[in-house]
């Protein structure tokens, strides 16, 4: 019985071979989408220069917080600069002309208002052209923005326990009750970095794994049609043979496809997946469960263009709904709960995770499970619609 | 001494209607058995409940002592099964094709190539056998079409329909080769809706109509069940309905239907001496451009028992 499984098994790869539009959406396609993908929003080799306008119309300590924060840090020199920039206008021109990829805008007063406990609020400008600046303009007004809570939290307790308004500064900052003084790092950049080249990379392994699982059955429909599934039928074999033989050489090449994406997501970008062995176990999972949705579309489908184009419905709504080409964060609150209906999220998010941290295994136990528990009820699916379709 | 095939019961309904009805026959060793029926009959239903590609609803398949649903891979092995259709790949070549299904069917590597290189000859391909199938003629992708059926030497050989669409040369190299296989001892189930060939071939011939059998027998038996009756084919030019109901009229004429534009056909007691009254009976309504008195055969049969043609 192995035998006539490896016989189904090699014609189908020869086919699968021979036939040049598979190998390209097997291997180029999902590496070329995934290094356009990186070298437009994820770029870092070499690495990441940003140039950040300041615009400082506060003229008090926060501001200069920043300045003194940005110059002493070894691991942001050369590659943070900031730049002056009079108002808030200049500052745009100089967004819109490229000179600058974010903008940081203390409003007049800024630090005053927060001494008084009255908080304050920091400007922002970003461009869709420099999304990693904008990353790191966020984080340092995140930064910024905490200190002003803790320091406002502060103030406003002393004012209620009967510290004079005009002393009330010095008091907060002599007892150390304004929080961690601003600090500045480089590891949100690190962070935007890793996520986006990695992001899109596994995003096109993901999608691309249905297309290249999805074809080998395409090409058992084909064989209905032609009337050698029925001739293979007929003879002194199982009848699970064909399909099986199948699904091995679809499962194998979606496998390649996945593996060939991450390589050269590592050899282009030099980016890191994280642990190889948590990566690949991962990648396995999602490919099982590719495999076990197209077997159950072509379990239950009339005709091979009628399986081909709910397969590429299902790998493009997958695709989008799982994040493999918007990052999930963007999309809305349902749309995320959605999201978990795929194997797409899972893997997606179970890959970034993997880059951004150096855990192994067990830190993808839970998406691991998730897709084997997706491909476990889809091969049910599957075995119950062969056995009333094409092996009835 | 055990049949080449036992069938009894055999039932195959789609959605409420019945496309086989009852079905059972026997096809001892070496037997050549013919399933005659015109399109729609059943046959192809049939045959797929034979070969195990279509569940009965009722019946038992027994082929050569292996129950089907019981042993399937037993009851297959001793199965060669030419479908109506040609079911080959029509990107590889003629030996490749044979090659996969050696291998599928489990035949020993070693005997393989010169497995493959037999059945080729045997069908008469082996100076194309490296061309792409897609290259063949229509009656040489019959031939090999019925070529991978025989590679793993099965008991019985199922033919569904394997002369449609086929020119005149490539049939009566099919039928040859067909004979030779039966003249090696090998059973025959053989359907077709051309009755010169299951008179030709086969020993025994089953009837069947709108999914039933209903005569079953030698030729000789069945063309008895026609009794002393011959068979007129006339052709017409001018009112032939009127002649056709004319002649339903005229004593001795047991069956008239009409098989073409201006063609009717006769069943008639002693019809040789009838002839001159048919003549007379379409006189002045339409001319009588040919005429052709025909011993029993199969077709009068068939007409006999479904008053209707073989072929529409
Ligand atoms: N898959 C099917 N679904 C519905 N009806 C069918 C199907 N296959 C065959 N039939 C019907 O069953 C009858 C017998 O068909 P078939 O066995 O193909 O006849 P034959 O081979 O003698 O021409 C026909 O009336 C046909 O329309
Ligand atoms: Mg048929």
């Amino acid at each position: 019985m192995l035998r006539s499984l490896l016989t189904v098994s090699a014609l189908e790869l020869r086919t699968r071979v021979r036939d040049r539009t598979a190998l390209i959406i097997a291997i180029i396609v999902p590496v070329a989408m995934a290094t356009l993908f990186g070298v437009a929003l994820g770029g870092d080799d070499p690495p990441l220069r940003a140039t950040i306008g300041m615009v400082d119309l506060d003229g008090g300590e926060f501001p200069a917080g920043v300045r003194r924060e940005v110059l002493a840090s070894t691991e942001l020199e050369g590659v943070l600069t900031l730049r002056d920039l009079p108002g808030r206008e200049q500052a745009q021109s100089a967004l819109d002309a490229g000179d600058i990829g974010a903008a940081i805008i203390f409003p007049a007063g800024f630090s005053d208002s927060v001494g008084a406990g009255e908080g304050g609020q920091v400007g922002v400008l970003t461009s869709a052209d420099t999304p990693l600046a904008g990353v790191v303009a966020n984080a340092v007004v995140d930064r910024i923005s905490s200190l002003v809570r803790a320091r406002t939290l502060a103030v406003r307790a002393s004012l209620d326990a009967g510290v004079p308004a005009a002393e009330v500064k010095e008091f907060v900052e002599r007892n150390g009750a304004a929080g961690p003084a601003l600090t500045l790092e480089n590891d949100p950049m690190a962070g935007g970095r890793v996520d986006l080249s990695v992001y899109y990379g596994a995003g096109m392994a993901a999608l691309f794994a249905f297309f290249v699982v999805g074809a080998s059955f395409r090409g058992l429909l084909i064989e209905r049609k032609q009337g050698t599934l029925d001739r293979m039928r007929a003879g002194p074999i199982h009848g699970w043979v064909p399909i099986a033989g199948k699904a091995v050489v679809g499962f194998v090449l979606a496998m390649v496809s996945v593996c060939v994406t991450w390589a050269s997501s590592v050899l282009i970008f030099g980016s890191t997946w994280g642990d190889p062995v948590a990566v690949f176990t991962l990648l396995l999972a999602h490919v099982l469960a590719a495999t076990a949705i197209t077997m159950l579309v072509a379990s239950r489908a009339r005709t091979d263009a009628q399986a081909d184009g709910v397969i590429m419905v299902i790998s493009f709504v997958a695709a989008f709904f799982g994040g493999s080409l918007v990052p999930l964060y963007t999309l809305p609150d349902l749309l995320q709960q959605i999201a978990l209906f795929t194997p797409n999220a899972w893997t997606t998010t179970g890959l970034t995770g993997l880059a951004g941290s150096g855990a192994g295994l067990a830190s993808v136990a839970l998406p691991i499970g998730v897709l084997c528990a997706i491909a476990a009820a889809a091969f049910g699916l599957a075995a119950t619609g062969f056995r009333k379709g094409l092996l009835g | 001494m055990t049949n080449a095939l036992t069938c009894a019961n055999l039932s195959k309904s789609y959605g409420g209607v019945a496309a086989v009805r009852d079905v059972g026959f026997t096809i001892a060793p070496g037997e050549a058995y013919g399933l005659l029926g015109p399109n729609g009959a059943g046959k192809t239903t049939t045959i797929s409940m034979l070969v195990g590609l279509l569940k009965p609803d009722a019946g038992t398949v027994v082929v050569g002592g292996a129950d089907l649903s019981a042993d399937p891979m037993a009851a297959k092995a001793k199965i060669g099964y030419v479908p109506q259709e040609i079911a080959l790949y029509p990107d590889l070549t003629g030996r490749e094709n044979l090659r996969f299904f050696c291998r599928l069917f489990g035949l020993p590597r070693r005997e393989v190539r010169g497995r493959v290189a037999e059945v080729l000859d045997m069908v008469g391909l082996a100076d194309r056998a490296d061309a792409k199938l897609d290259t063949y003629s229509g009656g040489m992708k019959r031939r090999i079409n019925i070529g991978a059926a025989l590679l793993h030497r099965p008991e019985l050989l199922i033919l569904d329909e394997p002369t449609v669409g086929v020119d005149p040369q490539s049939r009566k190299s099919i039928l040859d080769g067909l004979e030779r296989l039966v003249a090696d001892g090998m059973a025959l189930l053989y359907t077709s809706h051309y009755m010169e060939e299951v008179e030709r071939i086969c020993h025994r011939v089953a009837i069947i109509d709108h999914g039933s059998i209903v005569a079953e027998g030698t030729r000789h038996e069945l063309v008895e069940l026609v009794g002393g009756a011959d068979r007129i084919e006339l052709t017409l030019d001018g009112d032939v309905e009127t002649a056709l109901a004319k002649l339903r009229g005229l004593g001795g004429v047991t069956e008239a239907v009409r098989t073409a534009a201006g063609s009717i056909r006769l069943i008639a007691e002693g019809g040789r001496y009838l002839l001159p009254s048919v003549i007379s009976t379409v006189d002045g309504i339409a001319a009588v451009t040919a005429v052709e008195v025909v011993e029993p055969d199969l077709e009068a049969t068939f007409l006999h028992l479904t008053g209707s043609t073989l072929r529409d």
